[in-house]
């Protein structure tokens, strides 16, 4: 077992008192006392519905709230003094509830919910984003099904989305991913998934937890273990996911996912560098669906970040990229916003660089990461533009002409990691 | 002659259940008898026993095991002769050990002559004995609870060419209750045996006594208002002496039967006994806590009867379906285990013959509120026997010794009313009387120690009770308490040894005594009582004040 150093010793009190367990719910919270309630109740109801035999137990990891959010879950126990909603439980379902110092940080959450789950021996485990205000009791079966019952090792998501939502996902994150490890894994940073005991202990020990405030991309980190370790992956459609309000930090996100990326690289160099040919994982559901909501965007600003950002950083890139890359995007970024396009091939080609400059550490390897950000919003930009009236089908096949894009270049940035120029 | 001051007696008492064809046979003719049963007194008296519970012995075509009574004021000849019955309720008696018959007050066997005479004719003085009807349409709201075996309540009756209601088997037809001459039949019969000296009667399925459109034909007012005049009756006439109702009922709609403390003495509490089970199973307390939670508070006088195992099956009736689909896949995933809405199986093939269960359930049987029932057999772990049919799986010959016929009968093995069990697991060879009392860890040894442990404090059998909730769902802790006894009980439900930490915090400086060793635990303090436990252990403390 691994060194375990997140479970306090109220965990470990808690921990005693619900045994062994056959499923273990985790449970990230910080101030979401709002959705909360309805999450557990929603987690209670699939567990009831598609589990009622197995012994259970929810785990709230709470990040300090000051909402009452641990209350709340901690209320919510199914036992012998308080009934299931609107159902009958044949046992007890507890909650319990454990709290880390410091700032949020889905590291600590996913280390404890790992660690408490070899404890429990699990069989098998999903995490639960609290602000899944949607959530169905069916996620619950459509998680932890494969895993308990036919065995997969990782259940990853597959939303129903606005067609401009998650734009970091399906022009970096997706692509870069599918190219490298030739896994199409739709939803590769997932808030809400499922995992087998074997594999979460084996990612319990062999990750090298820093548990830091602030730490995010353990979720990636954990699939891309699953991948190199040629885990038995699937993916599950869900449905819509609304999510409360968010405003999200494009630099802070970066990080968490290309940045984990361009890390798990340099772990995992002899697996992604052989020829990968892109593999349909088995999904349960249909593989993706996109909604036709129309977005406000606020293109001129847009480009104005990506000309500024090309401009600014100019010595950061240069750097960084090859001199012609870095010439077609000082074109690109001298034109005026209805004419901005940050072509496919090109973006590949950049993210390449990108990869191979943090590689070998040309600079601090966060500052790489940030420069991005800016091209990002150029290429981001270009996706909004092209499927401005795009079906939901033709959104989906210029993701997946951008795949091919990157799959196409892969020999590129080979050829980049080597030490070519 | 036990002492018949004590009005109360049955509250404090030890039941053993037993049917005289299957304890033990004295004249060799393959068929337990009383003058067997009588010779087998001692056996009852060292186990501790208080009282026994005797099922039907009448005269009867036996098409239910004795269930439908074709005399009720003999003695089926296969057993033995009134006499025979007579010298054993001395000799019972002698021996400080109540006897409580049987007495199926809702119908007769078809062979009755009651039921003859009523069919003869529509004339017959005796027509409106029973329920007559020329359509099978009325009364469509009552349940049928035999599923496995009648399509209708009703049967048609070629003789006297109508329909007559059964709520059991087709050779059972109801007796009519809405006959005052009917009832006070019924209480001359009952008063036969009361003058012979029985102690009380377990009155066989009393709900269904009346019947009125309309409704389910079950717990009706009509039906509480003869059981209270019974019990009326007995009260002037035959003080001290017992009504036990069998009633497979919720809680909720058993407590009328207990009335103002003036209708049954006791009653089983059918619904506990499936969710002792499923606990066990599921190695979690909330079927058990829940069950008592919805189980009424009955007059200071009465009391719940309570059993792990009985002649019938493990009822299932009182279970939601979700439930009932659990008990069937973890006790009796093969099929033919199945009968009716139960399982019928023993308690010892139920628990896979693990002593340590088979313990804990007894452990619990023993200190839950209500007086135990313990059925024959299961003292020494006997088994069943699936292949018979109906539920004569667990009703073999009590296994007295490894010797022939396992020393229940001198008669050919062919000649017994039923085969022995032979296999290597359960068999009159491996389980049996005389083997295990010559071992001291033996069950049967046990068993007399609990008994002995139950008997000696009178707080399990009036006591209140306090459940505690420790956080560790795994463990079902409970204080009961009478005057200023009282009792700590702390079961763990799991296969897998456990912590908890109980709140004694009301008996603090208490020292806790484990009542079987006799050894000291540390005294409680402020802090949480902590507790290590074994697989399956339970501990019962006396809480001292010293």
């Amino acid at each position: 077992m691994a060194e375990v150093t997140v479970l306090t010793d109220d965990l470990i009190r808690q921990l005693i008192n619900v045994g062994e367990v056959d499923l273990l719910v985790g449970l990230p919270t910080h101030n979401n006392a709002e959705t909360v309630g309805g999450v557990v109740q929603a987690i209670q109801a699939g567990i009831l519905k598609s589990f009622p035999r197995e012994r259970t137990a929810i785990l709230n990891v709470d990040a300090g709230s000051k909402d009452g959010t641990a209350d709340v879950v901690m209320a919510s126990s199914i036992n012998d003094l308080r009934r299931a909603y609107n159902t009958h439980a044949l046992r007890t379902l507890p909650s319990i509830t454990t709290r880390y110092a410091g700032s949020p940080s889905s590291e600590t959450a996913l280390h404890t919910v790992l660690a408490a789950s070899d404890l429990l021996r699990a069989k098998a485990c999903v995490v639960i984003s609290p602000e899944s205000v949607n959530i169905e009791p069916g996620w619950v079966d459509a998680l932890l099904r494969p895993v308990y019952r036919d065995r997969i090792d990782f259940v990853a998501p597959i939303y129903r989305r606005p067609k401009f939502e998650g734009m970091l996902v399906s022009n970096v994150v997706y692509p870069l991913m599918r190219a490298l490890y030739g896994q199409k894994i739709r939803e590769p940073y997932p808030a809400d998934f499922g995992f087998s005991a074997q594999f979460g202990n084996e990612f319990l020990a062999q990750h090298s937890w820093h548990d830091e405030t602030g730490q995010f991309g353990t979720e990636l980190e954990m699939v891309l273990s699953a991948i190199a370790g040629g885990r038995r992956i699937s993916q599950t459609f869900l449905g819509t996911k609304s999510r409360s309000e968010q405003h999200p930090d494009l630099v802070a996100a970066m990080r968490q996912t290309v940045g984990v990326l361009f890390a798990s690289m340099e772990v995992k160099s002899p697996d992604w560098t052989n020829p990968q040919v892109a593999t349909v994982l088995p999904t349960n559901g249909p593989e993706y669906e996109v909604t036709l909501e129309p977005v406000r965007v606020n293109k001129k600003r847009l480009s104005q970040m990506f000309s500024s950002g090309v401009s600014e950083l100019a010595p950061v890139l240069q750097s960084i990229l090859a001199p012609p890359t870095l010439d077609a995007l000082r074109q690109i970024a001298a034109l005026d916003g209805d004419a901005l396009r940050y072509p496919a091939e090109l973006w590949a080609k950049t993210v390449y660089e990108f990869a191979a400059s943090h590689h070998k550490s040309v600079m601090s390897r966060d500052h790489i990461v940030q420069a991005l950000v800016p091209l990002y919003r150029g290429r981001a930009l270009t996706f909004l533009m092209e499927n401005r009236s795009a079906s939901a089908e033709e959104v989906e096949a210029n993701i997946e002409a951008l795949c091919h894009e990157f799959e196409r270049l892969k020999p590129y940035l080979v050829d980049l990691w080597n030490g070519g120029k | 002659m036990p002492a018949r001051q004590d009005s109360l007696w049955y509250k404090s008492a030890v039941i053993y259940q037993v049917h005289v064809r299957a304890f033990y046979d004295s004249n060799g003719d393959g068929i337990g008898d009383f003058q067997g049963l009588a010779q087998k007194l001692d056996y009852l008296k060292d186990l501790g026993i208080d009282a026994i519970w005797l099922m039907p012995f009448f005269p009867s075509p036996l098409r239910d095991d004795g269930y439908d009574i074709s005399d009720y004021r003999s003695v089926h000849p296969s057993y033995g002769t009134l006499e025979d019955f007579k010298k054993f309720l001395t000799a019972a008696h002698e021996r400080q050990i109540r006897v409580i018959v049987e007495m199926v007050l809702n119908h007769t066997s078809d062979q009755h002559p009651w039921f003859q005479e009523s069919r003869g004719s529509r004339n017959n003085p005796k027509r409106d004995w029973y329920v007559w009807s020329d359509t099978d349409t009325r009364y469509k709201g009552a349940r049928i609870i035999f599923l496995d075996t009648e399509m209708s309540n009703w049967a048609w009756d070629p003789i006297s060419k109508s329909y007559y209601w059964h709520r059991f088997f087709s050779h059972q037809p109801d007796l009519n209750y809405d006959n005052p001459i009917v009832r006070e039949e019924m209480w001359s019969v009952m008063r036969f045996w009361l003058d012979l000296g029985v102690d009380g009667f377990r009155l066989d399925a009393v709900p269904y006594l009346v019947e009125r459109e309309g409704t389910s034909c079950e717990n009706l007012p009509e039906t509480h208002a003869i059981i209270k005049d019974l019990r009326k009756k007995l009260d002037k006439d035959y003080p001290e002496r017992l009504l036990l109702a069998e009633a497979n009922q919720w809680p909720a709609d058993l407590r009328p039967y207990f009335g103002d403390g003036d209708e049954f003495h006791m009653a089983f509490h059918f619904p506990l006994m499936p969710r002792m089970f499923m606990a066990l199973k599921l190695e979690d307390r909330k079927p058990i806590t829940e069950i008592l939670q919805q189980t009424p508070e009955i007059p200071p006088s009465c009391q719940w009867a309570l059993f792990l195992r009985n002649h019938d099956e493990l009822t299932l009736e009182m279970v939601t379906d979700i439930e009932r689909d659990y008990m069937y896949d973890s006790y009796a995933l093969d099929k033919t285990m199945r009968i009716n809405l139960g399982i019928r199986r023993r308690l010892a093939p139920l628990l896979d013959s693990d002593r340590r269960r088979i313990e804990l359930m007894n452990g619990m049987l023993m200190s839950l509120p209500g007086t135990p029932i313990i059925y024959y057999g299961d003292e020494i772990g006997m088994g069943d026997n699936v292949k018979l049919g109906d539920r004569n799986g667990v009703r073999t010959p009590m296994q007295w010794s490894g010797g022939w016929n396992g020393g229940f009968s001198a008669a050919d093995p062919e000649s017994l009313y039923a085969p022995l069990l032979l296999n290597p697991v359960y068999g009159f060879q491996a389980v049996n009387v005389l083997s295990q009392k010559r071992i001291e860890h033996s069950l049967l040894s046990w068993t007399q120690n609990i008994v002995r442990a139950r008997r000696s404090t009178p707080v399990f059998g009036s006591g209140s009770i306090e459940f505690l909730y420790p956080a560790n769902y795994r463990v079902l802790a409970y204080v009961r308490e009478l005057q200023n006894e009282t009792i700590l009980v702390v079961n763990n439900l799991s296969s897998s040894a456990q912590a908890v930490e109980l709140d004694l915090s009301k008996h603090k400086g208490r020292i806790p005594i484990e009542m079987f060793g006799k050894n000291l635990f540390p005294r409680i303090g402020n802090t949480p009582y902590l507790l290590t436990m074994g697989p399956y252990q339970f501990f019962w403390f006396r809480l001292r004040r010293i």
